[in-house]
């Protein structure tokens, strides 16, 4: 299994508490990226990256963070979130997304949204504006309708790749198993944060499988699947195959880890390697604590990733890849 | 962190004094709930159900203590029939759903629409296999379709139009709106319009929820969740039954359970993984089940209420609310009960 984590130390450093240093980290799904869309999945991992770290640097909180740097990889076409997402048997773009606040345990999300530019936005509308936690496909899209978020045209979400990839799988049901051995499946986006104030949030959000059932729910918008965050221990957004992911609830599998002690590390690399043998699943997560220490670990080939930690950004792609760049 | 003056005896509780509450409470007596002694044999089958947690009136407690002794014991004739605990939680809950007195199918509460969009959620324990329905409309058992969805689909969870358009394709009838909505639901939804009502409240016990837990007797954990949600939802909302973690779980490891109460706040605690690490880590089952309450309770400000089971046949229906109506069947014994400390047994007539 690959994993980077957070330099030095895999325990609790005293000085890292007393610093209290603001941490993003960000993925763009878990899969055999192909060559082809390598560098801008990378690119895209690091711009997002960037972006929710200007918003900590600003002294904004996790939760704002988090949503930037979503919001900035559902705009971004190479990743499957928002537009570029893939399409469901009826050739239709159906959105899923989970954004969750670990300081008062608050969360919101929506499932089978569609003609959303951003759907990480509306779960965070749930959260803010509702007394509910999650809101589904009609309900969900009435709901945006009330607060006036812009409904988008369907062909603005569909991308030429995705249109191609849905005529080829059309006749053939591509089983979900065969899905994660394959060169194309795109995945999920997600990011957690934790600021300042050592408050821990997290968010994910995607277009789900390939021609998927109509109004199949995945992980990334079920609370402790796709994502969870709690400031008494961290903050996780998960992705791969969703089906093994909620059936291990990883998020709160890796959080239930790290309660008793391990670090974020050993917590990721466990959680994911009882799913490979439990249910024959393969993804990947990514974990803060309110302390700062943070991973990136995958079980699939590869997984686009970064991370702002302290003025460098870390990212990485291939299994054991670690880069870094300073910045200003 | 700050919570709302809610009721007497909840405070302000900051992160550090709630991990010392934790540390403090130590499991209620086992005895007369849930524990046999553990040489006695024959601990399995078992089959608990429970019909809602929260401040049943006096007039409808009647209805809601025969619907969950006539459920488990439908359960409980699957699981000597030879029926796996699939099976009899999946009867055990359908009839809960047929009986207009529940929050769930035929009796489910209406959103702020007036219409009805219900939840539901199967899982077994060997394998983790998972199927749930979210917000579906127009099918008398929705714990059904979950289960459909577990061993018909790849997925593990189908949403409103697609989850109509799956039954469709099974072949499950649609049924009228109207044959699902009762004179009672319809009257709470009338009373909850007004801008002043509190749904949340108003609700609390009188329509509850439904699930059931059981092990068969090759030792398999399942457990099922069914609901018409919270009353006056928003159209699409989504409580904490279809997810998987939330509304239920089941592992052959470490045991099943099905939850009950403000799904909001269960699904913030992710109540039933909660009850079960705390099982992975020593606890009984009514410990387990106490410490996710409590932790509901104090960190998500929601009552509630669980059964939980273990792969041995311990068992427990534990609830934070005034009252949960709950019924289990083990050793041709029925046991249930309503308000906090009842257990009233009777023998259960088996036809063999």
């Amino acid at each position: 299994m690959a994993e980077s984590s957070s330099p030095g130390m895999k325990r609790e450093d005293p000085d890292r508490n007393s610093k209290m240093s603001a941490v993003v980290v960000v993925h763009g799904g878990a899969w055999a990226i192909p060559d082809q869309l390598a560098e801008a999945s990378v690119d895209g991992v690091k711009a997002a990256a960037c972006e929710g770290s200007s918003v900590l640097k600003r002294g904004g909180s996790a939760l704002d963070a988090v949503e930037a740097a979503v919001r900035a990889l559902e705009d971004n076409p190479a990743f499957n979130a928002g537009h570029g997402a893939t399409l469901n048997a009826d050739g239709e773009v159906e959105l899923d997304a989970i954004i969750m606040d670990g300081r008062t345990l608050a969360s919101g999300a929506v499932s089978s949204v569609k003609n959303i530019a951003n759907p990480v936005s509306l779960a965070r509308a749930v959260m803010e504006k509702t007394a509910h936690v999650m809101l589904t496909s009609r309900g969900a899209n009435l709901f945006a309708e009330s607060i006036g978020v812009v409904t988008v045209p369907p062909d603005t979400l569909l991308t030429e790749y995705e249109k191609k990839e849905w005529e080829k799988h059309k006749t053939y049901v591509t089983g979900v198993d065969e899905d994660f051995n394959t060169q194309w499946a795109h995945d999920t986006v997600g990011a957690v944060a934790v600021d300042r104030a050592g408050n821990v949030a997290c968010a994910t959000s995607t277009g789900g499988i390939r021609n998927k059932m109509v109004g199949r729910v995945g992980d990334s918008p079920v609370i402790g699947a796709g994502g969870y965050a709690d400031n008494l221990s961290g903050a996780v957004s998960c992705t791969g195959h969703g089906e093994s992911i909620l059936k291990v609830t990883l998020a709160r599998l890796i959080l239930s880890h790290v309660e008793r002690g391990k670090s974020v590390a050993d917590s990721s690399q466990l959680s994911l390697q009882y799913m490979a043998d439990r249910v024959r699943g393969a993804g990947g997560s990514i974990v803060v604590s309110p302390s700062g220490q943070w991973a990136a670990t995958f079980t699939t080939d590869r997984m686009a990733w970064a991370a702002v930690d302290q003025d460098v950004l870390w990212y990485g792609l291939d299994p054991d890849e670690r880069l870094r760049e300073q910045l200003s | 962190m700050t919570l709302e003056q809610t009721e007497p005896g909840m405070q302000e509780i900051k992160p550090a004094s709630f991990m010392s509450l934790i540390a403090t409470l130590k499991p209620v007596s086992t005895s007369r709930l849930s524990t046999f002694p553990s040489q006695l044999i024959d601990m399995l089958p078992v089959v608990v159900v429970h019909g809602g947690a929260g401040h049943i009136p006096k007039e409808r407690s009647e209805l809601s203590t025969s619907g969950v002794t006539s459920a488990v014991r439908a359960g409980y004739a699957v699981l000597r029939g030879g029926g796996s605990s699939m099976d009899a939680v999946v009867e055990a809950v359908t009839y809960l759903e047929n009986n207009p007195a529940f929050n769930a199918g035929c009796g489910s509460v209406l959103n702020v629409k007036g219409d009805v969009e219900m939840d539901a959620f199967v899982m077994e324990g060997k394998t983790l296999g998972s199927g749930a329905v979210s917000a579906v409309r127009n099918i008398a058992n929705p714990i059904q379709l979950a289960r459909l969805v577990m061993d018909k689909t790849s997925h593990l969870c189908l949403t409103a139009e697609g989850a109509k358009q799956f039954a469709r394709s099974m072949g499950v009838p649609e049924v009228p709106q109207e044959s699902l909505i009762t004179e009672y639901s319809r009257m709470r939804w009338r009373k909850n319009l007004a801008p002043d009502a509190n749904p949340v409240e108003c609700q609390m016990g009188k329509m509850g929820t439904v699930g059931a837990v059981a092990v068969d007797s090759q030792g398999n954990v399942a457990c099922a969740t069914s609901t018409g949600g919270i009353l006056n939802k928003m159209e699409g909302r989504v409580g904490d039954t279809p997810c998987i973690g939330c509304g239920g779980y089941a592992d052959n490891m470490v045991g099943a359970v099905s939850t009950t109460g403000h799904g909001e706040a269960i699904m913030k605690v992710v109540l039933a993984k909660h009850i079960l690490y705390q099982m992975e880590q020593g606890q009984s089952v009514e410990a387990a089940s106490d410490l996710g309450l409590a932790c509901m309770k104090f960190r998500a400000a929601g009552l509630g209420g669980v059964i939980t089971v273990d792969p041995q046949g311990h068992w427990a229906a534990r609830f934070s609310s005034r009252q949960m109506a709950w019924a289990a069947a083990q050793k041709d014994t029925l046991h249930y009960g309503l308000y906090e400390g009842e257990n009233f047994t009777q023998s259960i007539d088996v036809q063999h």
